[in-house]
Protein backbone atom coordinates (compact mmCIF):
# COMPACT_ATOMS: atom_id res chain seq x y z
CA UNK A 1 0.00 0.00 0.00
CA UNK A 2 1.33 3.39 -0.97
CA UNK A 3 1.70 5.92 1.79
CA UNK A 4 -1.06 8.47 2.13
CA UNK A 5 -1.88 11.60 4.06
CA UNK A 6 -5.06 13.17 5.46
CA UNK A 7 -6.72 15.38 2.86
CA UNK A 8 -9.54 17.83 3.47
CA UNK A 9 -11.46 19.84 0.88
CA UNK A 10 -13.52 22.59 2.49
CA UNK A 11 -15.95 25.28 1.28
CA UNK A 12 -17.61 27.86 3.55
CA UNK A 13 -20.81 25.83 3.59
CA UNK A 14 -19.54 22.27 3.88
CA UNK A 15 -16.68 19.80 4.02
CA UNK A 16 -16.71 18.36 0.50
CA UNK A 17 -14.17 15.64 1.14
CA UNK A 18 -12.33 14.38 4.18
CA UNK A 19 -10.19 11.30 4.08
CA UNK A 20 -6.80 10.01 2.99
CA UNK A 21 -5.11 10.70 -0.30
CA UNK A 22 -1.95 9.38 -1.93
CA UNK A 23 -1.70 12.38 -4.23
CA UNK A 24 -3.44 15.73 -4.56
CA UNK A 25 -3.06 17.86 -7.68
CA UNK A 26 -4.41 21.41 -7.71
CA UNK A 27 -4.08 24.31 -10.12
CA UNK A 28 -2.22 27.11 -8.39
CA UNK A 29 -1.72 30.56 -9.85
CA UNK A 30 1.73 29.31 -10.87
CA UNK A 31 0.56 26.12 -12.54
CA UNK A 32 -0.38 22.61 -11.46
CA UNK A 33 1.09 21.42 -8.22
CA UNK A 34 1.08 17.84 -7.01
CA UNK A 35 1.32 17.04 -3.33
CA UNK A 36 2.61 13.72 -2.05
CA UNK A 37 2.96 12.71 1.60
CA UNK A 38 5.80 14.38 3.49
CA UNK A 39 5.68 17.47 1.33
CA UNK A 40 7.53 20.50 2.68
CA UNK A 41 5.24 23.20 4.16
CA UNK A 42 3.60 24.93 1.25
CA UNK A 43 0.82 27.49 0.87
CA UNK A 44 -0.53 28.57 -2.50
CA UNK A 45 -3.36 30.52 -4.07
CA UNK A 46 -5.47 28.42 -6.41
CA UNK A 47 -6.97 29.37 -9.73
CA UNK A 48 -10.35 28.01 -10.80
CA UNK A 49 -9.67 24.64 -12.34
CA UNK A 50 -9.92 20.91 -11.86
CA UNK A 51 -8.67 19.43 -8.63
CA UNK A 52 -7.58 15.82 -8.81
CA UNK A 53 -6.70 13.45 -6.03
CA UNK A 54 -6.04 9.76 -5.58
CA UNK A 55 -8.09 9.05 -2.50
CA UNK A 56 -8.45 5.98 -0.34
CA UNK A 57 -12.11 5.40 0.41
CA UNK A 58 -11.90 3.07 3.36
CA UNK A 59 -8.46 2.73 4.80
CA UNK A 60 -6.52 0.34 2.58
CA UNK A 61 -8.67 -0.39 -0.46
CA UNK A 62 -7.26 0.58 -3.85
CA UNK A 63 -7.04 4.31 -4.47
CA UNK A 64 -9.81 5.88 -6.50
CA UNK A 65 -9.73 9.06 -8.52
CA UNK A 66 -11.52 12.13 -7.17
CA UNK A 67 -12.04 14.94 -9.65
CA UNK A 68 -13.83 18.18 -8.94
CA UNK A 69 -14.18 21.55 -10.56
CA UNK A 70 -13.10 24.13 -8.02
CA UNK A 71 -13.33 27.92 -7.93
CA UNK A 72 -10.68 30.24 -6.52
CA UNK A 73 -9.11 29.19 -3.26
CA UNK A 74 -6.03 28.13 -1.37
CA UNK A 75 -4.05 25.00 -0.72
CA UNK A 76 -2.05 24.38 2.38
CA UNK A 77 0.29 21.41 2.39
CA UNK A 78 2.09 20.26 5.52
CA UNK A 79 4.18 17.11 5.92
CA UNK A 80 1.24 15.39 7.61
CA UNK A 81 -1.85 16.81 5.87
CA UNK A 82 -3.25 18.79 2.95
CA UNK A 83 -6.09 21.29 3.22
CA UNK A 84 -7.77 22.88 0.23
CA UNK A 85 -10.07 25.86 0.76
CA UNK A 86 -12.28 26.93 -2.13
CA UNK A 87 -15.43 28.98 -2.60
CA UNK A 88 -17.14 26.18 -4.45
CA UNK A 89 -16.34 22.63 -5.45
CA UNK A 90 -18.52 20.65 -7.83
CA UNK A 91 -18.37 16.94 -8.50
CA UNK A 92 -18.75 15.54 -11.98
CA UNK A 93 -22.28 14.30 -11.32
CA UNK A 94 -23.40 17.66 -9.90
CA UNK A 95 -22.43 19.75 -12.91
CA UNK A 96 -25.42 21.05 -14.82
CA UNK A 97 -24.00 21.66 -18.27
CA UNK A 98 -26.67 24.12 -19.39
CA UNK A 99 -26.19 26.19 -16.24
CA UNK A 100 -22.42 26.24 -16.62
CA UNK A 101 -22.81 27.39 -20.23
CA UNK A 102 -25.20 30.12 -19.11
CA UNK A 103 -22.76 31.30 -16.40
CA UNK A 104 -19.99 31.34 -18.96
CA UNK A 105 -22.01 33.44 -21.41
CA UNK A 106 -23.30 35.84 -18.76
CA UNK A 107 -19.84 36.42 -17.32
CA UNK A 108 -18.36 36.95 -20.76
CA UNK A 109 -21.04 39.55 -21.51
CA UNK A 110 -20.48 41.32 -18.20
CA UNK A 111 -16.74 41.27 -18.73
CA UNK A 112 -17.16 42.95 -22.11
CA UNK A 113 -19.50 45.54 -20.61
CA UNK A 114 -17.03 46.32 -17.82
CA UNK A 115 -14.07 46.90 -20.13
CA UNK A 116 -11.45 49.05 -18.46
CA UNK A 117 -12.42 48.14 -14.87
CA UNK A 118 -9.60 45.85 -13.76
CA UNK A 119 -11.34 44.54 -10.62
CA UNK A 120 -14.55 43.69 -12.45
CA UNK A 121 -12.54 42.11 -15.23
CA UNK A 122 -10.70 39.83 -12.82
CA UNK A 123 -13.94 38.97 -11.02
CA UNK A 124 -15.70 37.91 -14.21
CA UNK A 125 -12.59 36.05 -15.38
CA UNK A 126 -12.75 33.91 -12.24
CA UNK A 127 -16.37 33.03 -13.03
CA UNK A 128 -15.47 32.26 -16.65
CA UNK A 129 -12.59 30.01 -15.58
CA UNK A 130 -14.76 28.17 -13.07
CA UNK A 131 -17.50 27.63 -15.66
CA UNK A 132 -14.88 26.38 -18.11
CA UNK A 133 -13.50 24.01 -15.48
CA UNK A 134 -16.99 22.58 -14.95
CA UNK A 135 -17.44 22.08 -18.67
CA UNK A 136 -14.01 20.50 -19.03
CA UNK A 137 -14.74 18.17 -16.14
CA UNK A 138 -17.81 16.87 -17.94
CA UNK A 139 -16.01 16.64 -21.25
CA UNK A 140 -17.96 19.43 -22.87
CA UNK A 141 -14.95 21.38 -23.80
CA UNK B 1 -68.16 44.25 36.45
CA UNK B 2 -67.48 42.19 33.33
CA UNK B 3 -70.18 39.72 32.46
CA UNK B 4 -69.61 36.00 32.29
CA UNK B 5 -69.90 36.10 28.51
CA UNK B 6 -67.27 38.85 28.13
CA UNK B 7 -64.85 36.88 30.27
CA UNK B 8 -65.51 33.67 28.38
CA UNK B 9 -64.77 35.46 25.08
CA UNK B 10 -61.51 36.86 26.42
CA UNK B 11 -60.39 33.48 27.70
CA UNK B 12 -61.18 31.91 24.34
CA UNK B 13 -59.16 34.52 22.46
CA UNK B 14 -56.25 34.14 24.89
CA UNK B 15 -56.28 30.41 24.35
CA UNK B 16 -56.03 30.99 20.62
CA UNK B 17 -53.06 33.30 21.11
CA UNK B 18 -51.45 30.73 23.34
CA UNK B 19 -51.84 28.10 20.67
CA UNK B 20 -49.96 30.34 18.26
CA UNK B 21 -47.13 31.19 20.67
CA UNK B 22 -46.81 27.53 21.56
CA UNK B 23 -46.51 26.57 17.90
CA UNK B 24 -43.95 29.33 17.26
CA UNK B 25 -41.96 28.11 20.23
CA UNK B 26 -41.78 24.63 18.78
CA UNK B 27 -40.86 25.94 15.34
CA UNK B 28 -38.10 28.10 16.85
CA UNK B 29 -36.70 25.12 18.74
CA UNK B 30 -36.53 23.09 15.52
CA UNK B 31 -34.97 25.96 13.60
CA UNK B 32 -32.27 26.52 16.23
CA UNK B 33 -31.11 23.01 15.57
CA UNK B 34 -30.93 23.68 11.83
CA UNK B 35 -29.12 26.98 12.32
CA UNK B 36 -26.62 25.36 14.65
CA UNK B 37 -25.99 22.59 12.16
CA UNK B 38 -25.19 25.22 9.50
CA UNK B 39 -22.80 26.93 11.94
CA UNK B 40 -21.10 23.63 12.65
CA UNK B 41 -20.62 22.97 8.95
CA UNK B 42 -18.85 26.33 8.57
CA UNK B 43 -16.38 25.63 11.35
CA UNK B 44 -13.78 23.60 9.39
CA UNK B 45 -13.46 26.50 6.93
CA UNK B 46 -13.08 28.97 9.80
CA UNK B 47 -10.33 26.86 11.37
CA UNK B 48 -8.50 26.36 8.09
CA UNK B 49 -8.61 30.00 7.02
CA UNK B 50 -7.46 31.16 10.45
CA UNK B 51 -4.53 28.76 10.33
CA UNK B 52 -3.49 29.95 6.88
CA UNK B 53 -3.80 33.54 7.96
CA UNK B 54 -1.50 32.89 10.91
CA UNK B 55 1.10 31.27 8.66
CA UNK B 56 0.94 34.24 6.31
CA UNK B 57 1.13 36.91 8.97
CA UNK B 58 4.25 35.21 10.26
CA UNK B 59 5.86 35.34 6.84
CA UNK B 60 4.93 38.63 5.22
CA UNK B 61 7.14 41.64 5.55
CA UNK B 62 5.01 44.23 3.83
CA UNK B 63 1.70 43.88 2.08
CA UNK B 64 0.46 46.26 -0.50
CA UNK B 65 -3.22 45.57 -0.07
CA UNK B 66 -5.89 48.27 0.39
CA UNK B 67 -7.23 46.43 3.47
CA UNK B 68 -3.92 46.99 5.22
CA UNK B 69 -3.80 50.73 4.63
CA UNK B 70 -5.72 53.30 6.63
CA UNK B 71 -8.92 54.36 4.93
CA UNK B 72 -9.36 57.76 3.33
CA UNK B 73 -9.33 60.37 6.09
CA UNK B 74 -12.62 62.17 6.58
CA UNK B 75 -14.71 59.57 4.77
CA UNK B 76 -17.66 58.18 6.71
CA UNK B 77 -17.41 54.85 8.53
CA UNK B 78 -19.18 51.92 6.90
CA UNK B 79 -21.37 49.80 9.15
CA UNK B 80 -22.62 46.37 8.17
CA UNK B 81 -25.67 45.88 10.38
CA UNK B 82 -27.13 42.38 10.61
CA UNK B 83 -30.59 41.66 12.06
CA UNK B 84 -33.26 39.07 11.42
CA UNK B 85 -35.97 39.51 8.80
CA UNK B 86 -38.80 38.92 11.25
CA UNK B 87 -39.69 40.07 14.73
CA UNK B 88 -41.42 38.40 17.68
CA UNK B 89 -38.15 37.73 19.43
CA UNK B 90 -38.22 40.22 22.27
CA UNK B 91 -35.57 42.93 22.16
CA UNK B 92 -33.30 40.90 19.86
CA UNK B 93 -33.32 43.30 16.92
CA UNK B 94 -33.69 46.56 18.82
CA UNK B 95 -30.62 45.65 20.90
CA UNK B 96 -28.37 45.19 17.91
CA UNK B 97 -29.81 48.26 16.18
CA UNK B 98 -29.15 50.18 19.40
CA UNK B 99 -25.53 49.00 19.36
CA UNK B 100 -25.14 50.35 15.83
CA UNK B 101 -26.62 53.69 16.89
CA UNK B 102 -24.26 53.84 19.86
CA UNK B 103 -21.30 53.29 17.55
CA UNK B 104 -22.66 55.80 15.05
CA UNK B 105 -22.71 58.49 17.75
CA UNK B 106 -18.92 58.20 18.06
CA UNK B 107 -18.52 58.88 14.34
CA UNK B 108 -19.05 62.04 12.36
CA UNK B 109 -20.69 60.25 9.45
CA UNK B 110 -21.94 56.76 8.72
CA UNK B 111 -22.82 54.73 5.68
CA UNK B 112 -25.00 51.71 6.37
CA UNK B 113 -25.13 48.33 4.66
CA UNK B 114 -27.90 46.18 6.03
CA UNK B 115 -28.60 42.48 6.09
CA UNK B 116 -32.07 41.59 7.41
CA UNK B 117 -35.40 43.37 6.94
CA UNK B 118 -35.41 44.88 10.44
CA UNK B 119 -32.03 46.53 9.89
CA UNK B 120 -33.17 47.90 6.54
CA UNK B 121 -36.31 49.36 8.09
CA UNK B 122 -34.38 50.95 10.95
CA UNK B 123 -31.95 52.62 8.57
CA UNK B 124 -34.83 53.89 6.45
CA UNK B 125 -36.46 55.26 9.56
CA UNK B 126 -33.31 57.28 10.24
CA UNK B 127 -33.84 58.92 6.89
CA UNK B 128 -31.23 57.02 4.92
CA UNK B 129 -33.17 55.46 2.10
CA UNK B 130 -31.49 53.62 -0.78
CA UNK B 131 -28.73 52.04 1.26
CA UNK B 132 -27.66 48.61 0.00
CA UNK B 133 -29.65 45.93 1.76
CA UNK B 134 -30.01 42.16 1.65
CA UNK B 135 -32.32 39.64 3.26
CA UNK B 136 -30.94 37.44 5.99
CA UNK B 137 -33.17 34.59 4.91
CA UNK B 138 -32.16 34.58 1.25
CA UNK B 139 -31.80 31.08 -0.23
CA UNK B 140 -28.01 31.24 -0.32
CA UNK B 141 -26.45 33.01 2.64
CA UNK B 142 -22.95 32.69 1.28
CA UNK B 143 -23.96 34.48 -1.93
CA UNK B 144 -25.48 37.28 0.14
CA UNK B 145 -22.29 37.50 2.19
CA UNK B 146 -20.23 37.69 -1.00
CA UNK B 147 -22.37 40.45 -2.46
CA UNK B 148 -22.25 42.44 0.75
CA UNK B 149 -18.49 41.97 1.02
CA UNK B 150 -18.11 43.13 -2.57
CA UNK B 151 -20.21 46.24 -1.99
CA UNK B 152 -18.25 47.34 1.09
CA UNK B 153 -14.92 46.45 -0.49
CA UNK B 154 -15.67 48.49 -3.60
CA UNK B 155 -16.73 51.48 -1.50
CA UNK B 156 -13.69 51.14 0.73
CA UNK B 157 -11.30 50.94 -2.19
CA UNK B 158 -13.01 53.90 -3.84
CA UNK B 159 -12.60 55.89 -0.63
CA UNK B 160 -16.29 56.50 -0.01
CA UNK B 161 -15.93 54.81 3.38
CA UNK B 162 -12.94 54.90 5.69
CA UNK B 163 -13.48 51.66 7.58
CA UNK B 164 -15.67 48.58 7.66
CA UNK B 165 -17.41 47.80 10.94
CA UNK B 166 -19.64 44.80 11.57
CA UNK B 167 -22.48 45.03 14.10
CA UNK B 168 -24.32 41.79 14.79
CA UNK B 169 -25.75 39.62 17.53
CA UNK B 170 -23.55 37.14 19.25
CA UNK B 171 -24.97 33.95 20.68
CA UNK B 172 -23.54 33.67 24.20
CA UNK B 173 -25.77 30.88 25.44
CA UNK B 174 -29.21 29.67 24.44
CA UNK B 175 -30.65 32.13 26.94
CA UNK B 176 -28.58 35.19 26.14
CA UNK B 177 -27.43 37.08 23.09
CA UNK B 178 -25.27 40.16 23.06
CA UNK B 179 -24.64 42.64 20.25
CA UNK B 180 -21.03 42.88 19.14
CA UNK B 181 -19.30 45.69 17.23
CA UNK B 182 -16.18 44.60 15.35
CA UNK B 183 -13.86 46.65 13.22
CA UNK B 184 -12.94 44.46 10.25
CA UNK B 185 -11.07 46.74 7.87
CA UNK B 186 -8.51 48.29 7.75
CA UNK B 187 -6.41 45.62 9.39
CA UNK B 188 -3.63 47.63 10.98
CA UNK B 189 -0.26 46.57 12.33
CA UNK B 190 -1.57 46.77 15.90
CA UNK B 191 -4.28 44.23 15.15
CA UNK B 192 -1.71 41.85 13.79
CA UNK B 193 0.44 42.22 16.88
CA UNK B 194 -2.16 40.16 18.72
CA UNK B 195 -1.29 37.32 16.39
CA UNK B 196 2.31 37.35 17.55
CA UNK B 197 1.98 34.09 19.41
CA UNK B 198 0.93 32.67 16.08
CA UNK B 199 4.13 33.98 14.62
CA UNK B 200 6.10 31.71 16.92
CA UNK B 201 3.86 28.86 15.97
CA UNK B 202 4.60 29.45 12.32
CA UNK B 203 8.33 29.56 13.02
CA UNK B 204 8.17 26.22 14.73
CA UNK B 205 6.72 24.80 11.58
CA UNK B 206 9.89 25.71 9.74
CA UNK B 207 10.18 27.52 6.46
CA UNK B 208 6.96 27.58 4.51
CA UNK B 209 7.09 27.86 0.77
CA UNK B 210 4.53 30.23 -0.71
CA UNK B 211 3.36 30.23 -4.29
CA UNK B 212 3.86 32.73 -5.71
CA UNK B 213 4.63 34.85 -2.60
CA UNK B 214 3.19 35.29 0.90
CA UNK B 215 2.16 38.84 0.00
CA UNK B 216 0.18 37.66 -3.00
CA UNK B 217 -1.53 34.83 -1.15
CA UNK B 218 -2.41 37.17 1.70
CA UNK B 219 -3.88 39.72 -0.70
CA UNK B 220 -6.13 36.93 -2.03
CA UNK B 221 -6.95 35.61 1.40
CA UNK B 222 -8.01 38.89 3.02
CA UNK B 223 -11.13 39.40 0.83
CA UNK B 224 -12.14 35.77 1.48
CA UNK B 225 -11.67 36.35 5.15
CA UNK B 226 -14.02 39.36 5.02
CA UNK B 227 -16.63 37.36 3.09
CA UNK B 228 -16.44 34.52 5.50
CA UNK B 229 -16.62 36.75 8.58
CA UNK B 230 -19.85 38.27 7.25
CA UNK B 231 -21.17 34.81 6.40
CA UNK B 232 -20.47 33.40 9.83
CA UNK B 233 -22.01 36.48 11.49
CA UNK B 234 -25.14 35.82 9.43
CA UNK B 235 -25.25 32.22 10.59
CA UNK B 236 -24.78 33.33 14.18
CA UNK B 237 -27.55 35.92 13.86
CA UNK B 238 -29.83 33.19 12.56
CA UNK B 239 -29.11 30.87 15.46
CA UNK B 240 -29.29 33.70 18.02
CA UNK B 241 -32.58 34.92 16.56
CA UNK B 242 -34.31 31.58 17.00
CA UNK B 243 -32.85 31.26 20.49
CA UNK B 244 -34.27 34.71 21.35
CA UNK B 245 -37.59 33.79 19.77
CA UNK B 246 -37.75 30.56 21.74
CA UNK B 247 -37.32 32.51 24.98
CA UNK B 248 -39.82 35.19 23.95
CA UNK B 249 -42.43 32.63 22.94
CA UNK B 250 -41.92 30.57 26.08
CA UNK B 251 -42.55 33.70 28.14
CA UNK B 252 -45.60 34.62 26.07
CA UNK B 253 -47.05 31.13 26.50
CA UNK B 254 -46.46 31.24 30.27
CA UNK B 255 -47.98 34.70 30.57
CA UNK B 256 -51.03 33.59 28.63
CA UNK B 257 -51.46 30.63 31.00
CA UNK B 258 -51.31 32.93 34.01
CA UNK B 259 -53.81 35.33 32.52
CA UNK B 260 -56.16 32.50 31.56
CA UNK B 261 -56.06 31.20 35.15
CA UNK B 262 -56.87 34.62 36.57
CA UNK B 263 -59.68 35.24 34.15
CA UNK B 264 -61.13 31.78 34.77
CA UNK B 265 -61.36 32.54 38.50
CA UNK B 266 -62.99 35.89 37.72
CA UNK B 267 -65.42 34.19 35.41
CA UNK B 268 -66.35 31.56 38.00
CA UNK B 269 -66.87 34.28 40.61
CA UNK B 270 -69.04 36.24 38.24
CA UNK B 271 -71.09 33.16 37.40
CA UNK B 272 -71.54 32.27 41.07
CA UNK B 273 -72.56 35.84 41.83
CA UNK B 274 -75.17 35.70 39.08
CA UNK B 275 -76.57 32.41 40.42
CA UNK B 276 -76.70 33.72 43.97
CA UNK B 277 -78.43 36.86 42.79
CA UNK B 278 -81.03 34.88 40.88
CA UNK B 279 -81.68 32.63 43.89
CA UNK B 280 -82.13 35.65 46.14
CA UNK B 281 -84.60 37.13 43.70
CA UNK B 282 -86.61 33.89 43.56
CA UNK B 283 -86.66 33.57 47.34
CA UNK B 284 -87.58 37.24 47.76
CA UNK B 285 -90.33 36.87 45.15
CA UNK B 286 -91.72 33.77 46.85
CA UNK B 287 -91.78 35.49 50.20
CA UNK B 288 -93.63 38.44 48.76
CA UNK B 289 -96.30 36.13 47.37
CA UNK B 290 -96.60 34.51 50.79
CA UNK B 291 -95.70 31.00 49.57
CA UNK B 292 -94.99 28.68 52.50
Amino acid sequence: MASSLPFKLVTPTEVVFEGNAELVIAVTTEGEEGILPHHAPFLAALRPGILRANVLRDGDGPASRLELATSEGFMQALPDRVTVLVDEAVRFEDVVVAEARQELNDATERQKAAAGDATAHAREQAIIDFANAKLRLTGHR
Amino acid sequence: MATVRDLRDRIRSLKNTQQITKAMKQVAAAKIRRAEAAQKKARPYADAIAEMLRDLIGAVTSVDHPFMRAGRAGAPAGIILITSDKGLAGAFNSNVIGAAEAFARTQSAIQYYTIGTKARNAVRRWGMADRPSWLLGAPSKIDTAREAARAVTDDFNRGSISEIVLVSQQLITMMSQRPRTRKLVPILKEDLASLDSARDDARNRGAIEFAPSPEFVLSKLLPKYLEFTIYSAMLETDAAFFAAQLVAMTNATDNASKLIDELTIQMNNARQAAITKELLEIVAGAEALGVE
